[in-house]
């Protein structure tokens, strides 16, 4: 089966508070000198699609839409298996909203026309809508499972897990349709191999533009955005701490009944 | 133009979250100068919670009251609401953001009617005519405003958004039944089967527990993590860990609290052993009180508690279970 993962770069969101900037004025957060990550749940979604390639004697296709910058991420993508990668950039493509992007995944998909599964992280790690998936289903008008962990094949179906309050339900759907990708522990991406790193360094990326997709610049900017931020800022959090104080951790645990029970919290 | 606020529900339980959107939808209605509050209701022998939510702030409740909604599988449910509003024409409908809902519905229903959306937010404001939705982002690290643009604006709230309001039984309220035929609806994705999770984390979500206990990396292996459950039980509380917690299988990632697991509010939340890495305090942060032991004392997690415990957890938790006990 042909997975296609739909993967998104962002600033790694390890960055400690202390470190985090932002630009009110961009409505961004600040680069810095910080590094750019593959998000994280695009991250398990490419581990879930190298998972099904296994499976299936398949193969991994990841697509991203991005500047230069993104290539780093595309190589790690590949390096930790995925066949083939694909950038999509046009100046167009800035500020695109979630309508936006979905729309121009969707242009990128049918140019790839042969695909079985398309998997999104659930959310980005950034602004965490959560929007890109499911409106790329609506564009494609592809049947969509959402949260999902896992995909095994089953005859000519996938069967797919989704982990629920008691434990987890079983999906099933007929290729193609979409999935949106949440973690558990059957899902830990794999490390990119040193070999793997080198061989992807050589890989050819191809590039497509909003001319090679045959998308109107108009259809996909600023203008037609519906879903705006217009206002980032820091929330204040200082937080007073009460050390526990005591010589043994026996004390020290003692005291802490204590003080609960004092300020009424158990 | 109403406000419509989206209640799935099964016909023995009436859920918390959308009374906390129906009292989102009270105050909104307040700020844009009092619009009518309508709830869809939606199930399998749900009608008698229609009662219910007008004495908690709705002031007609439309009801989809269908067999084949009794699992409330979320592509029937979507059909059903995307009648409700070609029905109802809202200007604004408010979900609760769960898997459902807010990951599913919301979404899909907003992309198929190429509308505006803000998923989990915290807080409504308005400003002139525009509705400002507050949500955090990067991880809970800054706030943003966000506008939702189209013929119906939707928001999903983030759970304990919004605290329900008080029942009051005059309330008066209307009760109807939509006319929605889910007959043609077609299920692609259907579940085939379910499997019940491990039973000592069954029915202990921290969803909407009062108190979490979480252990981390520092528990060191999963007899340390024992002593977890073991505190969690004496205080009735539900068992939380942090990302290495869950990818080494001591709780299971429904139970894992962070940025890629799930986001909590308890009244207490006591993290053992866990650095308070950026990933974890995302789903953290907004604990009411939230009590730290580390032995590092410059462990990130001291920046963000309210009550700090410097010391190895195994010198503390064996008396602090013992305390508990003889509570």
């Amino acid at each position: 089966m042909h997975t296609i993962v739909c993967m998104k770069q962002v600033i790694d969101p390890e960055v400690p508070p202390h470190l985090f900037e932002i630009d009110a004025e961009e409505m961004k957060q600040k680069r810095g000198t910080h590094p750019l990550v593959i998000s994280a749940y695009d991250e398990v979604a490419i581990e879930v699609g190298l998972q099904l390639k296994e499976k299936t004697d398949g193969k991994v296709t990841v697509i991203t839409i991005g500047g230069e910058d993104t290539v780093e991420s595309l190589h790690q993508a590949l390096a930790m298996g995925v066949d083939q990668a694909i950038r999509v950039t046009d100046p167009a493509f800035d500020d695109a909203d979630a309508f936006g992007k979905a729309r121009i995944l969707a242009a990128a998909l049918r140019k790839v026309e042969d695909f079985d599964v398309v998997l999104c992280g659930r959310q980005a790690g950034d602004v965490e809508l959560g929007l890109v998936g499911p409106f790329l289903a609506e564009e494609l008008d592809l049947p969509c499972a959402t949260i999902i962990a896992n995909l095994e094949p089953h005859d000519d179906k996938v069967r797919m897990r989704r982990p629920v309050e008691t434990g987890y339900e079983i999906l099933e759907a007929s290729p193609p349709f979409l999935g949106t990708v949440t973690n558990d522990e059957s899902n830990v991406p794999r490390y990119a191999s040193v070999r793997g790193m080198l061989a992807a360094r050589r890989a050819e990326i191809p590039v497509w533009s909003a001319d090679d997709l045959g998308i109107e610049p108009d259809h996909v900017g600023p203008a037609t955005s519906q879903i705006e931020m217009t206002e980032l800022f820091v929330p204040e959090t200082d937080v007073e701490i009460e050390l526990i104080q005591g010589e043994t951790g026996a004390e020290k645990a003692k005291n802490l009944v204590d003080y609960l029970k004092e300020e009424s919290l158990i | 133009m109403s406000i419509l606020t989206f209640c799935a529900a099964s016909s023995e339980a009436l859920p918390d979250a959308p009374l906390e959107v129906l009292a989102a939808a009270r105050h909104l209605s307040e700020e844009l100068g009092g619009r009518d509050v309508h709830a869809l209701l939606l199930g399998s022998g749900v009608e008698e919670h229609a009662a219910r939510l007008i004495e908690q702030g709705a002031d007609g409740v439309f009801v989809v009251d269908d067999p084949q909604l009794e699992n409330l599988q979320a592509e029937l449910v979507l059909a059903a609401v995307e009648e409700a509003v070609e029905q109802l024409s809202p200007a604004v409908i408010i979900f609760p953001h769960n898997d459902l809902s807010g990951g599913h519905v919301a979404p899909r229903l907003a992309g198929r009617l190429k509308t505006g959306i803000v998923t989990d937010c915290t807080s409504i404001q308005v400003d002139g005519d525009t509705i400002r939705w507050l949500r955090p982002v990067y991880g809970g690290k800054a706030m943003a405003y966000m506008v939702a643009e189209g013929p119906l604006q939707i928001g999903t709230m983030r759970a304990l958004a919004y605290e329900p309001l008080e029942p009051d039984v005059s309330r008066d309220g209307t009760v109807e039944t939509l006319d929605v035929d889910l007959g043609a609806a077609s299920v692609d994705v259907p579940v085939v089967d379910q499997i019940v999770e491990e039973e000592e984390f069954a029915g202990r979500s921290i969803d909407r527990a009062d108190i979490i206990v979480s252990g981390g990396r520092g528990m060191g292996d999963e007899e340390g993590f024992e002593s977890i459950k073991r505190l969690a039980e004496v205080m009735d509380a539900a068992i939380g860990g942090s990302r290495p917690a869950a990818d080494s299988g001591w709780v299971p990632h429904s139970h894992l609290v962070g940025q890629t697991g799930k986001i909590v509010a308890p009244q207490l939340y006591i993290a053992i052993g866990i650095s308070g890495a950026p990933q974890h305090m995302s789903g953290a942060g907004s604990s009411k009180t939230i009590v730290a032991i580390n032995k590092d004392e410059d462990a990130p997690i001291f920046k963000a508690a309210h009550i700090g415990v410097v010391d190895e957890w195994e010198n503390v938790l064996p008396a602090l279970i013992e305390e508990l006990q003889e509570k």
